[in-house]
């Protein structure tokens, strides 16, 4: 179905929709790498909307989309795909595009290979289902309202987890100071669509020292069906990723990231707190090297694992935030586990 | 034309300014270099007992050391690390660090003024992938400073240009420019879009504040928290820098680009003495300085060039870049800007003469590397 019918808060186990982008780092038509307006590599991504889905409960939630037409999809494609929903506890159905479907069907050496990797890939994720049990973590929460704009991919959700800031979503529908616990900040990105109790939580919330931005009104909620936003919309957020930007400066509100500017990242936590795991999600047609990571909190140790099979100790670190980890290279896809 | 017949050429080719044939000159040191998994710091340490040694250069001084990170370090060329194309690469800076601390230097500041940001400089060799903690263990007293901004200082130091200033009559920098006893310039070898070809000069550019040279600079005082370049006041001349600070001294009368960074860039390197240039060109990019500019391709030319006089490096670096260091505006590498090593020259900073150079090492014709094939 649409995104915008997606039955949240149904108690459906499943959930589904035909409506994703095609996850990438986005080109230009001249082939150069489009900026976006936070400045960074800009890339296409359906974890912001999966993400706020996932808010809403346990739900599994797959993504249907299909690779753009009348384009060369290399199996890197695939694996970013895959993981583009998995890092955020979605699932992709796997689809692909007629000239690899032939490939594979005909036993290309290339094809199979890069269909053994998505196997791998996907084995990866499923197992390990603790991680889709795990909480999102991030002393940045954003209220924002699925009807009104917050299913949308490319929206603010996107534009702060391109800057690698973790973030989690609230729905509006369940905004109260417990599902604010933990939050140092907070933007409410629609507050014309908050309820006088809604509106008095955030009050509390700031009045208890948090850091509220809220959201200039005039939201305009795309055309229904739609899954990203025009340009007038998009200005307005970049009014608001502005503030968010200048709001966040270069605290730490749950791991700091460097050297990513071709990948996003999702953290999650565990119910008692001792355990947290990241996962990074390159985007680029390159292995990225040289990624430094410095978390908030007292983790002693630390693993690296990928899809490959690694499985490798970091030496932890002493930062001024709290712990830091080096990690050598990132293909496609790793994940630190930290406790 | 053969490498011996260009290189006649060029040291034949008459001074732009015959009134200052008595500027300074000092040795240049070329060496070959593949890559950056040679050993990087045994070539430089032959580099540097070619030039003097270092001892008596840095023994209980503050050394700091101007690093070219131009640009965002998000920003990539075909998804490589900066510092295979357009920074300076780490292993050189490690290598220099580890140097200058073995020759007795008390402090080691590196800086650069990072691009839209006053944030830590570490933060930005992370998100260039740089080891900072490496880097930090390189030597004894090694620190780090964006000078963007006011950094760790309390005030802005303002300092002169001698005589004759082209643009500017002085100029507010981060304290780091100031409180040194030696100052370097570790550029890459590279050309530029804007200048022709960016070396130990024209890195010097990126030591004027965005706070107070920036576009969202503050118009009476400095802006302690920049988000974008210096076009408008350097480049083009559309505004003035804060009225804290020295102002344009023709404001209005050019707008060209061309004209006003390579003028700026004598300035500031006669206003902030450069006493060890290190040019790094064993991988980097032709065409431009970052992936910011069309056309720009990778190349490796193999050498690392040192001196002590920035406008001899420099001159020498041109000519391995295959280019006449002494050519006039329109004649390539400057077909649209003046030449910044002649000006530096008319400022009195050193030499341009490559007969007047001595090259040390691998002489020029060895290391040529042709730019523009």
């Amino acid at each position: 179905m649409a995104r915008h019918r997606i039955a949240l808060g149904s108690g459906a186990p499943i959930l589904g929709t035909y409506q994703g982008v095609w996850p990438g780092i986005s080109a230009l038509d001249d082939g150069g790498k489009k900026a976006g307006p936070t400045g960074s590599v800009w890339i296409d991504t359906n974890t912001g909307f999966i993400r706020a889905v996932r808010a809403w409960g346990d739900a599994a939630l797959w993504v249907g989309n299909e690779p753009p037409a009348k384009t060369v999809v290399t199996g890197a494609r695939y694996l970013q795909a895959i993981a583009d929903a998995a890092i955020s506890g979605g699932r992709w159905v796997v689809a692909f595009d007629s000239g690899f479907a032939a490939r594979l069907h005909s036993r290309e050496a290339d094809a199979l290979s890069d269909w053994r990797r998505m196997g791998a890939l996907l084995r990866y994720f499923e197992q390990h289902p603790e991680w889709r049990g795990m909480q999102e973590y991030g002393k940045l929460a954003i209220v924002q309202d699925p009807a009104n704009g917050g299913l949308l991919s490319g929206g603010i959700l996107d534009m702060i987890a391109v800057k690698h800031t973790p973030v989690r979503p609230i729905p509006r529908q369940h905004l109260t100071l417990e599902a604010l616990a933990g939050a140092t900040m907070a933007v409410n990105v629609d507050p014309a669509s908050l309820t006088p109790e809604q509106k008095e939580v955030l009050r509390s919330f700031a009045r208890a020292g948090g850091e509220l931005l809220t959201g200039p009104p005039g939201w305009k909620d795309p055309t229904p069906g739609k899954i990203t936003l025009e340009k007038a919309e998009l200005e307005r957020l970049n009014d608001i990723w502005r503030d968010v930007n200048s709001m966040v400066g270069r605290r730490n509100l749950g791991v700091r990231l460097f050297n990513v500017s071709s990948m996003l990242s999702n953290l999650l936590i565990s119910g008692d707190a001792k355990t947290a795991v990241l996962h990074l999600l390159n985007y680029s047609d390159y292995p990225v090297e040289n990624v430094a990571v410095h978390f908030i909190g007292a983790y002693k140790h630390a693993v690296l694992t990928s899809p490959e099979g690694t499985e490798k100790p970091l030496e932890v670190y002493s930062t001024e935030d709290g712990g830091g980890v080096d990690i050598d290279k990132v293909s496609v896809c790793a994940t630190i586990r930290l406790w | 034309m053969t490498r011996r017949e260009w290189l006649a050429m060029i040291a034949a080719a008459p001074l732009l300014n015959a009134a200052v044939p008595e500027v300074p000159t000092a040795p240049v040191s070329i060496a070959k270099c593949a890559s950056y998994d040679e050993d990087v710091q045994a070539k430089l340490a032959t580099m540097f007992d070619q030039l003097g040694g270092l001892e008596r250069l840095v023994r209980n001084k503050t050394v700091t050391v101007k690093l070219n990170m131009t640009g965002s370090p998000g920003q990539r060329f075909q998804g490589l690390a900066p510092a295979v194309t357009h920074y300076t690469h780490p292993k050189l800076v490690g290598a220099t660090a580890y140097l200058v601390g073995k020759a007795g230097a008390r402090r080691i500041r590196f800086v650069e003024s990072s691009w839209a940001t006053a944030g830590p400089l570490e933060d930005v060799m992370l998100d260039s992938g740089w080891n900072v903690r490496t880097l930090q263990s390189a030597a004894s007293g090694v620190e780090f400073e964006n000078t963007n901004a006011l950094g760790k200082g309390k005030r802005y130091s303002r300092l002169k240009v001698p005589q004759n200033p082209y643009m500017y009559p002085a100029y507010d920098l981060n304290h780091s420019y100031e409180d040194t006893d030696v100052f370097v310039s570790m550029a890459k070898l590279k050309n530029h879009a804007t200048c022709g070809v960016t070396l130990s000069l024209k890195n010097c550019f990126g030591t004027i504040p965005a706070s107070i040279y920036g576009d969202t600079a503050g118009v009476d005082e400095p802006n302690e928290k920049p988000v974008n370049g210096r076009l408008a006041v350097g480049h083009e001349g559309r505004r003035q820098p804060s009225k804290s600070a020295p102002q344009e001294l023709h404001f209005g009368a050019n707008h060209d680009p061309g004209y006003r960074v390579p003028h700026i860039v004598a300035d500031v390197v006669a206003a902030r003495p450069i006493h060890l240039a290190i040019i790094d060109g064993v991988e980097s990019i032709a065409g431009g300085e970052g992936p910011w500019v069309r056309g720009i391709r990778i190349v490796k030319p193999g050498v690392l060039i040192a001196g002590l006089n920035p406008v001899c490096t420099d001159a020498v670096s041109t000519a391995v870049m295959g280019y006449n260091p002494r050519a006039m505006r329109g004649t390539a590498p400057f077909q649209t800007c003046d030449n910044t090593l002649l000006l530096a020259e008319g400022h009195g900073v050193g030499t341009t003469d490559l007969k007047r150079i001595e090259v040390r090492g691998v002489s020029i014709e060895q290391a040529l590397f042709r730019y523009d094939s």
